[in-house]
């Protein structure tokens, strides 16, 4: 579904060349749940960025159910309606309401009929267990709330792949369980994820496979029953100490 | 300190403070010699002009039939044409079976007419709307333009920007009428809308560009990531919430645009000023009609931020 050869992405900036993504090869086959972890600064969120072209890369191929985004006829809205994406800071539309923040992508992009999106948005709303808010600005939700809204937002595209950046660091700890669950219902639904995140309980228990970055590297990848308990490399090693 | 104070003693003093502005500024014009006359000044809005009926022909007058306040004399010349002519009944000036001679006064007709100072708040509010229209599409894409991607279109809207922001508006048009009006043959009033309408877009665009820069970049990739294009993204996302956050600027703006179209008079568009101008030159009642004028600009930019102030208040529906 995705596969990712040698992909580096610089910044340069007051004369410095950071790497923040170091020649980072991997693959994620359909269905699969597939959990980055790495330090803060390790290139993990850039990386993900860069798989529906947030951020555009240096060097290297990314190869999007076999579309290439280093071809430069590849259309790239095409490609980001079959991968959705979830935000660290949800980034819902202030100005509108939960429902039309749902509908509006699935009219104007999918050509959908108000009636259709409106009837998927609620399927949506029901799965993720706000139906109740559909009238509501983003702004009277919870943290909570907002990013399970931002989930069913991506989700009524009907994406083929889902991208979550850190989707419960920005949420009081009282609210991560209810996006977990959310994630954890979409992964056991057979969803392709890639999922940036610190939460190592979601990823021991959910991810088909881990990988570690660090330093813009692909540092150790493997089942999280290897990674966690057993782990190869020095640094992974140090990480987990650290956050376990 | 207590965080309740009462505001009333601070109500009182204001209202000393302008009591005491508005006896000196009466004592001060007393002490000069100036006849006030604002009795005059109604009918530069509004007047009852008399226009006088003349007839034709040489006749003479068949009949006077009066209804009311109006009568009408039907006129028979010598060779048997017949006409009828309308006439306010207090003014007649001929009795029936009259001879007349072509070009003697029958009466005359009292008719309502805009003064001149509706007619040049009139002209001032139209070119102001004009101006303003124009302006906000000038400042839009050339907003847009100051943020794009391409150094070219950049660069010009850079340089637009520069050069309306440093230069002062009455040299603008100036330029605009003597200028360039000359060399596209364009109307005083085509180049004093076009003057005014350049001028306030190369400040809306300054506007526009800020209110679009303060979304939060993650909006944009929001919306990118639903697949949306760059268009799409601008349309839906990105400038009804930059609408919300420029409106207050941008009615500043479209303020100030409507005071500035005072200068237009100085190219002969009988606009607010202008008129009061003129009226001043035949009546030397040069106080009153600058402080009418004055105040008349002051009722039409407060309705203008009345307006804007209550669309706010229905945009904050989504705070």
């Amino acid at each position: 579904m995705i596969k990712t050869s040698n992909v580096t992405k610089i910044f340069t900036g007051r004369g410095q060349i950071v790497r923040a993504v170091d020649g980072v090869s991997a693959e994620v086959a359909a269905g699969e749940v597939v959990v980055i972890i790495g330090p803060s600064g390790s290139g993990k969120s850039t990386f993900l960025r860069c798989l529906n072209g947030l951020e555009q890369f240096d060097e290297g191929h990314i190869v999007i159910d076999g579309v290439d985004l280093a071809d430069k006829k590849t259309d790239i809205n095409k490609v980001r309606r079959e991968v959705g994406m979830v935000f660290q800071q949800f980034n819902l539309f202030p100005h509108k309401t939960v429902l039309d923040n749902i509908t509006l992508a699935q009219k104007i992009v999918r050509k959908r009929d108000r009636d259709e999106a409106q009837q998927k948005a609620r399927q949506l709303l029901q799965k993720v267990g706000i139906a109740e808010k559909e009238a509501e600005y983003p702004s009277r939700l919870s943290g909570g709330q907002q990013q399970r809204v931002a989930i069913a937002r991506a989700l009524a595209m009907d994406p083929k792949i889902m991208l979550f950046d850190e989707p419960t660091s920005a949420l009081d700890p009282e609210m991560v369980g209810e996006v977990l669950d959310v994630m954890k219902q979409l992964a056991r639904e057979g969803m392709t994820m890639v999922v940036v995140t610190h939460e190592m309980g979601f990823a021991r228990e959910v991810a088909d496979r881990v990988i570690f970055m660090d330093q813009g590297k692909l540092v150790e990848e493997g089942t999280p029953e290897h990674f966690f308990t057993e782990p190869k490399e020095e640094r992974a090693k140090t990480f987990l100490k650290q956050v376990l | 300190m207590t965080g309740s104070q009462s505001i009333w003693p601070w109500k009182l003093l204001l209202a000393a403070i302008l009591i005491v502005m508005a006896a000196g500024t009466w004592g001060a014009v007393n002490r000069i010699d100036y006849t006030w006359r604002w009795n005059r000044v109604p009918d530069y809005f509004l007047y009852k002009s008399e226009e006088s009926r003349k007839i034709p022909f040489d006749g003479w007058v068949e009949k006077i039939i009066s209804v009311g306040s109006t009568s009408t004399v039907s006129l028979v010349s010598e060779s048997g044409e017949k006409v009828t002519v309308k006439v306010a009944t207090n003014t007649v000036r001929v009795s029936e079976s009259e001879d007349l001679f072509e070009g003697d006064t029958i009466g005359f007709v009292k008719e309502w007419r805009l003064g001149p100072l509706t007619t040049g708040l009139w002209t001032t509010l139209w070119l102001s709307a004009g101006a303003s229209v124009l302006a906000l599409i000038i400042g839009l894409l050339t907003g847009l333009a100051r943020i794009s991607r391409n150094y070219t279109l950049r660069g010009l809207a850079a340089l637009y920007v520069e050069f309306i922001r440093g230069t002062p508006l009455l040299v603008q048009i100036f330029i605009a009428y003597f200028f360039i009006g000359t060399v596209f043959d364009l109307s005083r009033n085509a180049a004093g809308i076009g003057a005014l309408a350049i001028f306030a877009g190369a400040y809306v665009a300054e506007i526009v560009r800020a209110g679009i820069q303060s979304i939060p970049k993650g909006q944009m990739e929001a919306a990118r990531s639903l697949g949306m294009n760059l268009f799409q993204a601008m349309v839906y996302i990105i400038l009804p919430q930059s609408f919300k956050r420029i409106l207050p600027p941008l009615s500043g703006q479209f303020i100030s645009l409507i005071k500035d179209s005072s200068l237009v008079s100085v190219i002969a568009i009988t606009d607010l000023t202008k008129s009061g101008r003129e009226i001043i030159t035949s009546t030397f009642a040069t106080f009153e009609i600058w402080l009418t004028i004055a105040a008349m600009y002051l009722i039409v930019t407060s309705i203008l931020s009345q307006l804007v102030f209550y669309l706010e208040r229905r945009l904050a529906a989504s705070d």
